[in-house]
């Protein structure tokens, strides 16, 4: 344990206590980009700790392999009319976005709930006194890297899918997912959205509650229980209501590449349900953070 | 106790403090009341039970308001013993007083052209067609019946419940049937030459006088067909009208009157009932053949929706907040470094693990079963005014055997679903990875099998921790009623013990696991 | 540019309990300012109202005549150390100030020379959690001085230090005060600052007790006390209070002399061929002065305190 300032160097007065900065200019005529500065810092904070990691390759192995396992249990077997039994293949491969989801919640709420639960919230806010840009720096770095783990997590299940359904019977097969056609492109690039907006909602709800277990058991609820009311009721017009209204069935319209009509609510309509709800966790979670106490 | 010990020794050598407090024993009982301490001084723990209680009741309350149903048929009859049946047939039939015994070769069972001309007809494999004797033409009296079905061979069956297989499917028709009665026994036979007979089986009916009514019948229930694509499945109830041919009939024993047709339906049955504008009909030709049209079925009725469980239907929610209580329990410990304390106080880490499960368990299981009363004691009455009321849903009572046990087995699951929680946090050490996977495996299933082919889906019902929710089942289902079960509608191949066994299982499991985990690691 | 640390009028209540009831304070650049008072006197949260961290009730917390907030690259000019053991556990200490450094543009060498200044050079690899307390409040040190701030403010920064660490820290300090800054730390133990600050801010129940310099405290403890020790106390009493000092027996064979000092003392009993054994001038410790200043000035202690002190024959 050295102790390199000694009580007779400090007698001293010529030698500085602690070395000069060197890089002082930002003081000066260089001014620091304080926003690009905030999320570099968020960055370094994310990747320095290895559960970033294994969460980020989790949401893409699990969203891949439920997605294959649903494209993997098609059969064409309950549908005996020939040509009355018409999958939606891409939402079918796109059925791991339900385990995506929830780690992708863990994300955005550990993105905030880490530092609450550490203290660490206190050192960012010394050194980043506004709020708003600590909010919105890790908001940009979560929806960035939620994008970047999402990609291939879409991807990945698309093309999984490709592979599997000649494996299930030709007449699934054709026509073979492609991103060339319109709504399957439009379906993946939702789905990448509709995580991100997963993302976002849960780091609201971390800034407004402050508390792991109760902003992920909040973002959990919010995302299963419409979904879960929706399969328990009977009448059509519930159903609808339901799945209009939940964040996680409406932002799932945005994957529907078949039946558009038969939608409780159009695929971009639906997207923008989940993007409110997302807008409001945010709105909700900067005045929580902005007006209260660290 | 033990300071007794230290005066009384003779010995003036230091012995050493010994506190004046007296000890408590090491016991379970110990632990056990330290963790319901921990439990209980904790105000958001308090408040996450009641929010669990909450939320169950609340979305069973919703589940109940959003389903309607426009009732039943108005052709349900109940039998001797209470059960809501079917019991719709064409009759072609005499009396017989006494012993005596009737006998008839089915020459054929075909499809009659339904109303939908460009479909081609569908034949049910429970259509029936063969000798009955029953106590009256009125729907729902006492019968015993021997027949042919053109899916599941010769059956004798009585009193709507009993059925006993004779020859196998596959042996269609022409088939001899005899149906014999000796005092208040009715036996079954079987031939395939009209010389050679086989017994099938044979019962005592309920409520047979001396003189009974006995003779041919056809009858032949929906072709349930399913259209199960991706976001919805579509049950179709094909109309399952069926023509059979009898010829051969003879009667031995005190038979009075002329074979006569009649349509065996309730009499308050109007014209708008089940199968409008599809008459049965029966004609006769002069060589003895009788040709009988007709629809119907004499089974149990089958609800297609159980109102108890439905009732319940809020459980799931309520696992929600429950499964943060249960993972809480363990991983705030780790994280404020209290378990160092918990650990100091009680070495033996298993015995803790098991304390805090008794105590999370039977806290959750009072919270369950209380969540499931008052859900219960609020959706009947809601569920009624939405149309599941008598005859075609029987009363629900408190008293029933099957509610009990759903009520009961709500908390029950409740319970084990929570404990699951502490074993995956103990193994976790991690609250939210614990929380999103116990929310994740109890839930998810639900709502993704009725997107999933049915095979997959009930494999996903009958496998995963989700089997514990056969327990809020109460209808009773039997097999000679061809129904739609989709687990999605919360309907199990199997009974309610075995799923709640199976999740009981995966509780055990989990908490070996933690158990050994918690031994084998640093704190 | 202005670095003092300006408190005046600061209110703030936790729903019915007031945690900073109208303190008002000024630490000055050059000075070693000790905030000391009990536990729960409000110091942590008046720190944290300084940060920006807690928003005050009323009145204000002012660095350099600006809220903490307006800042814009704070960590250049105020060094903070609140709690040193908020680091996320998984995360090694180098990460900890890489990510500090980040947000202000400053390169990992930066991080590496504040390492190597608060050793912690080697441990930094490690991950976080492993580290002892005194480890800690290293790092903690380290976060403060990272931007190389004209303003420190350490909350309880000796807390968990070995007495190596101690010196060490004392002597920081004081350099650090030498040369110009504003240093602000706070501390429950008074006896923890006696060797580094110079300048005393004291609070009890969220209100200042007293303000003042240490040297003037000390004397104010002190009093004009001799202490001596005589077989012939008689006759050193008469002497002496013939002088005009008050003189207390204390002791079989010592005295208390007050208002004369120890030189005329000496030379009265000599004049007057007194023995004694020893004179010494009374110089008490801060802990004392301490424990003066929070007796007379803390009226709010009386009650509870006055029930032990009188308690029978102790007088």
């Amino acid at each position: 344990m050295p102790a390199p300032i000694t009580e007779r160097s400090s007698a001293h007065r010529p030698r500085a206590a602690v070395p000069r900065a060197p890089d002082h200019t930002h003081r000066g005529q260089h001014p620091l980009r304080l926003f690009p500065a905030a999320v570099h810092a968020e960055w370094t904070k994310l990747r320095t700790l290895s559960s970033t990691w294994w969460l980020l390759a989790a949401i893409t192995a699990a969203t891949v392999a439920a997605g294959a396992a649903a494209t993997g249990a098609l059969s064409s077997e309950h549908c005996p009319p020939p040509g009355s039994c018409d999958p939606d293949q891409v939402r079918t491969a796109l059925t791991g976005l339900w385990i995506g989801q929830a780690i992708v919640a863990v994300l955005g709420v550990l993105m905030a709930c880490n530092e609450y639960a550490t203290g660490t919230i206190h050192t960012t806010l010394t050194a980043i006194p506004d709020r708003l840009r600590v909010l919105a720096a890790k908001a940009v770095l979560l929806a960035g890297i939620t994008t970047a783990t999402a990609v291939p997590a879409v991807g990945g299940s698309l093309l999984a899918a490709r592979f599997i359904l000649p494996t299930r019977g030709h007449k699934l097969a054709h026509p073979a997912i492609s991103l060339t056609d319109g709504a399957t492109a439009r379906a993946a690039i939702g789905a990448v959205l509709y995580l991100v907006a997963i993302a976002l909602l849960s780091l609201g709800l971390a800034f407004l509650l402050r508390d792991t277990a109760g902003a992920i058991t909040t973002a959990l609820g919010l995302l299963y229980v419409f979904p879960l009311l929706a399969g328990f009721v009977n009448s059509p017009t519930w159903q609808d209501n339901i799945r209009t209204f939940g964040p996680a069935s409406a932002g799932q319209s945005i994957t529907a590449t078949h039946h558009l009509d038969a939608l409780p609510i159009a695929p971009w309509p639906g997207l923008g349900v989940l993007a409110l709800y997302a807008a409001a966790a945010l709105t909700c979670g900067s005045i929580a953070l902005c007006r209260r106490d660290a | 106790m033990s300071t007794t010990e230290t005066t009384a020794s003779p010995h003036p050598q230091p012995t050493g403090y010994t506190s004046p407090l007296s000890r408590g024993r090491d016991g379970f009982r110990q632990l056990l009341h330290a963790e319901w301490t921990k439990l209980r001084t904790v105000r958001r723990w308090s408040l996450t039970l009641l929010g669990a209680v909450l939320a169950t009741i609340l979305a069973s309350l919703l589940s109940a308001q959003g389903n309607q149903t426009s009732g039943g048929e108005d052709t349900i009859a109940v039998s001797a013993d209470g059960t809501t049946v079917r019991d719709n047939f064409r009759f072609v039939h005499q009396s017989l007083t006494g012993d005596g015994s009737v006998t008839v070769r089915v020459a054929g069972i075909v499809p009659a052209p339904g109303r939908n001309a460009d479909r081609p007809p569908i034949l049910s494999p429970w259509t029936k067609a063969g000798l009955i004797a029953k106590a009256s033409t009125v729907p729902g009296t006492g019968y015993a019946a021997i027949m042919l079905t053109p899916g599941h061979g010769v059956r004798f069956q009585h009193d709507f419940t009993g059925d006993t297989a004779g020859s196998s499917a596959g042996t269609a028709a022409p088939r001899w049937l005899r149906l014999t009665r000796t005092g208040a026994l009715l036996t079954g036979y079987e031939s395939t030459d009209g010389a050679t007979w086989h017994k099938v089986g044979s019962a005592k009916p309920a409520g047979l006088s001396d003189t009974i009514e006995v003779g041919m019948f056809t009858t032949s229930p929906e072709a349930v067909t399913m259209n199960r694509s991706f976001s919805s499945t579509e049950v179709n109830g094909e109309l399952g009208m069926a023509t059979a041919t009898f010829d051969h009939y003879t009667a031995d024993g005190r038979v009075t009157g002329t074979l006569r047709p009649d349509d065996v339906r309730r009499a308050a049955s109007s014209p708008n009932g089940p199968f409008p504008g599809m008459p049965s009909n029966t004609s006769t030709a002069d060589n003895g053949t009788y040709t009988i049209t007709a629809a119907g079925d004499i089974a149990p009725l089958e609800p297609d929706m159980d109102p108890v469980q439905q009732g319940l239907r809020g459980t799931m929610t309520g696992l929600i907040p429950l499964a943060a209580l249960g993972v809480l329990f363990i991983t705030a410990e780790f994280r404020r470094g209290m378990i160092l304390t918990t650990f100091t106080a009680s070495p033996r880490r298993g015995r803790v693990l098991a304390a805090k499960a008794v105590v999370l368990g039977a806290v959750t299981f009072v919270a369950g079963l209380l969540a499931a009363l008052v859900s219960f004691g609020i959706t009947r009455g809601i569920l009624r005014g939405n149309g599941f009321k008598p005859p075609m849903f029987p009363e629900a009572r408190w008293s029933d055997g099957s509610v009990l046990r759903a009520l009961v087995g709500t908390g029950v699951l409740m319970a084990l679903v929570t404990v699951c929680a502490l074993a995956v946090g103990t193994l976790l050490r991690n609250t939210a990875a614990g929380i999103a996977v116990v929310v994740v495996v109890m839930v998810l299933p639900q709502i993704l099998i009725s997107g999933l082919p049915l095979g997959a889906a009930r494999f996903l019902v009958q496998s995963t921790p989700m089997a514990g929710f056969s327990i809020q089942n109460t209808t009773h289902r039997v097999p000679q009623v061809d129904n739609v079960c989709l687990p999605e509608e919360g309907c199990y191949t199997y009974g309610p013990y075995a799923g709640l066994g199976v999740l009981a299982a995966y509780t055990a499991v989990l908490l070996a696991l933690a158990v050994w985990q918690l031994r084998r690691r640093k704190v | 540019m202005d670095t003092t640390i300006e408190v005046s009028g600061l209110h703030k209540r936790f729903g019915q309990t007031p945690a900073v009831d109208g303190l008002s304070f000024t630490a000055r650049p050059g000075h070693v300012t000790g905030f000391v008072g009990p536990n729960g006197a409000g110091k942590s949260t008046t720190m944290r109202m300084l940060v920006g961290l807690d928003l005050p009730d009323s009145g204000h917390a002012h660095i350099g005549g600006r809220p903490y907030r307006a800042l814009r690259t704070p960590l250049y000019e105020v060094g903070a150390l609140l709690d040193a053991g908020a680091i996320h556990p998984n995360r090694r200490g180098r990460d900890h100030l890489l990510w500090l450094a980040h947000s202000h543009g400053l390169s990992a060498r930066r991080v590496d020379e504040l390492l190597e200044l608060v050793g912690l050079a080697s441990a930094g690899r490690r991950r976080a959690g492993g580290y002892s307390l005194g480890m800690r409040q290293r790092l903690g040190i380290a976060t403060a001085l990272l931007g190389d701030p004209p303003v420190l403010l350490l909350d309880e920064p000796v807390n968990g230090l070995d007495p190596e660490g101690i010196r060490w820290i004392r002597g920081l300090l004081r350099s650090l005060a030498a040369e110009g800054r504003t240093v602000l730390i706070s501390s429950h133990l008074m006896s923890e600052l006696e060797d580094s600050a110079d300048h005393l801010v004291v609070v009890g129940r969220g209100r200042l007790v007293a303000e003042t310099g240490v040297a003037e405290l000390l004397a104010a403890a002190s009093g004009n006390r001799v202490a001596v020790r005589t077989e012939a106390r008689v006759q050193a009493i008469a002497v002496l209070t013939g002088e005009g000092a008050a003189v207390a027996a204390t002791g079989r064979d010592t005295l208390t002399v007050t208002d004369l000092p120890a030189e005329r003392v000496i030379a009265l009993l000599t004049t007057h061929t007194i023995p004694f054994s020893e004179v010494s001038a009374h110089r008490a410790t801060l802990e004392e002065a301490y424990m003066e200043l929070t007796r007379d000035s803390t009226e709010f202690h009386a009650a509870g305190d006055s029930a032990l002190a009188h308690h029978p024959g102790e007088d």
